[in-house]
């Protein structure tokens, strides 16, 4: 009978531990208000998160765009073609890669590099006392190491997304033009008549959500470290893992949300 | 610092008051109650893991009890938020066991650290100062180089010299001298002599080395199964009729070999 009760019990405890989870999420989220607003904004720090996220996730963003727009470019024309309309695929490779593709693409590849990068800066500062020091001098944690990571992510998601979106586009301008021989100009008749400005602010709106949640789920890891080396090792893990599903399931809901104030054209 | 008149009794600088802190099933402090007074040099005493560092975590506000209080001036530091923190901690210096120096800065930075943190932005002034502090640990020529090419010793030193840099009114040392020469103890306990004669500098240490706690206390604690089982004088401490507190001052284990 005990062991039944512990058995059903279980999906209690869980989604207790969850919100638990939730908790000291909005309590970080709390902290980096204060800070925003009360504390000293560190511009020297914050460029500097810009180049270690911005500048340097740079490659591996351009490398995702260019061959999701080539792929995602040949599946479309391999089905459209059979309806006779292979050349229109431009608008949907760009629409696409604007409202999905170049933010989720973008986010998931900042979240491997940059997030796992933040939960073990952060967590080995924490188990090797670093951080009590700064707090010993006065120095608010989430003021030096957090809030510089979110400015700085909030500067460079934008035009990460931008960049997997450029890319994308021309990676599926050269396969429309040199595999499947689609005339320049019908492909970007396409692209132009149905992607517009909404399109692309749809995605930059994804990227600010998906910046948020990136900083403050690894940022929190990395705080909560326990027990040394494994800790920062299990806290790394866990930052890219819970980021990752975050950012798919906040997705599916801003897809929704953002279509209601920006509707996907009727022409597609 | 506070000003008394004649006729008020001298508030305690710190006061902890029935500390209580357990850590899961282990329980480190079981009603500390301690007084320091403004301008001493107290010495914590005691056998390792008893919960020393604990106490200092706690008077500097790092760790929260599960119950009891500690007052720095009169004010309950527990009921205080981290950012209501920062103003009262600029008013101390604090030495970690492991001197937790910031590994990607250099000695220099990492001692410089505190002064940029409290707003002091003449270059000149914060490189003088750096280089006396440094000076005083005799690491001046070592100022470019990182931690991680620094020794245990070294890196302990660089330490003391940005717990002081800051000129606070209280420094909290966590082992000072463990890992040091002979000569390097001789210089920090004369550094911590020196504080408190010249400025009034207060004082709380944590040592196993029985040799400073004679040289530099002037009221020893013991803390021993969670609570303070011996306050007193340096000489009291030696005059102490417990077998326990001469076995710890002789260094006997009681063992044979």
């Amino acid at each position: 009978m005990d062991s039944l009760l512990g058995l059903l019990a279980l999906p209690g405890r869980a989604f207790l531990n969850f919100l638990g989870y939730l908790g000291q999420l909005g309590v970080l989220a709390g902290e980096l208000w204060d800070s925003l607003t009360k504390g000293r904004l560190r511009l020297r720090q914050m460029m500097e998160q810009v180049v270690v996220i911005g500048y340097g996730s740079q490659a591996v963003v351009i490398v995702t765009g260019a061959f999701t727009g080539a792929v995602f470019t040949a599946q479309s024309y391999f089905k459209f073609k059979d309806f006779g309309i292979g050349s229109t695929i431009g608008g949907v490779v760009s629409v696409s890669l604007c409202r999905e593709l170049g933010p989720v693409l973008a986010g998931l590849m900042v979240t491997g590099r940059v997030g796992a990068a933040m939960a073990a800066e952060i967590g080995t500062l924490k188990v090797s006392e670093q951080i009590d020091a700064l707090r010993v001098m006065g120095t608010h944690p989430v003021d030096f190491l957090v809030l510089p990571r979110l400015l700085a992510m909030l500067v460079s998601m934008p035009l990460l997304i931008a960049e997997c979106i450029v890319f994308g586009l021309a990676a599926a301008v050269m396969v429309g033009m040199g595999a499947f021989k689609i005339p320049h100009v019908w492909f970007w008749t396409h692209v132009v008549d149905h992607t517009n400005l909404q399109d692309l602010l749809f995605g930059m709106i994804k990227g600010f959500v998906f910046g948020i949640l990136i900083v403050v789920i690894s940022c929190h890891q990395g705080l909560i470290a326990t027990n040394g080396a494994v800790g920062v090792g299990q806290g790394t893990t866990r930052a890219v893992v819970f980021s990752s599903l975050a950012l798919l399931v906040a997705n599916f809901f801003l897809t929704f949300l953002l279509n209601y104030f920006f509707p996907l054209g009727k022409a597609l | 610092m506070t000003k008394m008149t004649a006729d008020t009794p001298e508030l305690p600088f710190i006061r902890v008051t029935g500390l209580r802190k357990s850590f899961g099933a282990q329980k480190t402090l079981q009603g500390v109650d301690l007084t320091i007074r403004r301008g001493e040099t107290l010495v914590l005493i005691g056998p390792s893991g008893e919960g020393k560092s604990v106490l200092l975590k706690h008077i500097i506000g790092l760790l929260h009890p599960d119950a009891g209080k500690v007052e720095l001036d009169g004010v309950n530091l527990c009921s205080l938020a981290e950012r209501q923190m920062a103003n009262i901690r600029r008013r101390m210096g604090y030495l970690f066991q492991n001197a937790a120096l910031f590994d990607s800065l250099t000695v220099e930075q990492n001692v410089a650290f505190p002064l940029k943190e409290a707003g002091l932005r003449d270059k000149g002034e914060i490189a003088r100062r750096v280089h006396e502090a440094l000076d005083l640990v005799e690491l001046a020529e070592h100022k470019d180089k990182m931690p991680i090419h620094l020794s245990g010793g070294m890196r302990k030193r660089v330490g003391i010299a940005r717990a002081i840099i800051g000129r606070p009114e209280c420094v909290l040392y966590d082992e000072p001298t463990s890992g040091l020469d002979p000569i390097v103890t001789d210089v920090i306990d004369l550094m911590i002599q020196r504080m408190q004669k010249r400025v009034g500098v207060t004082s709380v240490v944590i040592t196993h080395d029985m040799g400073s706690v004679f040289k530099i206390a002037d009221r020893v604690a013991m803390l021993k199964n969670g609570v303070i089982s011996f306050i007193g004088s340096p000489d009291e401490l030696r005059a102490s009729a417990d077998p326990e507190i001469q076995n710890f001052i002789a260094g006997r284990s009681g063992m044979t070999a």
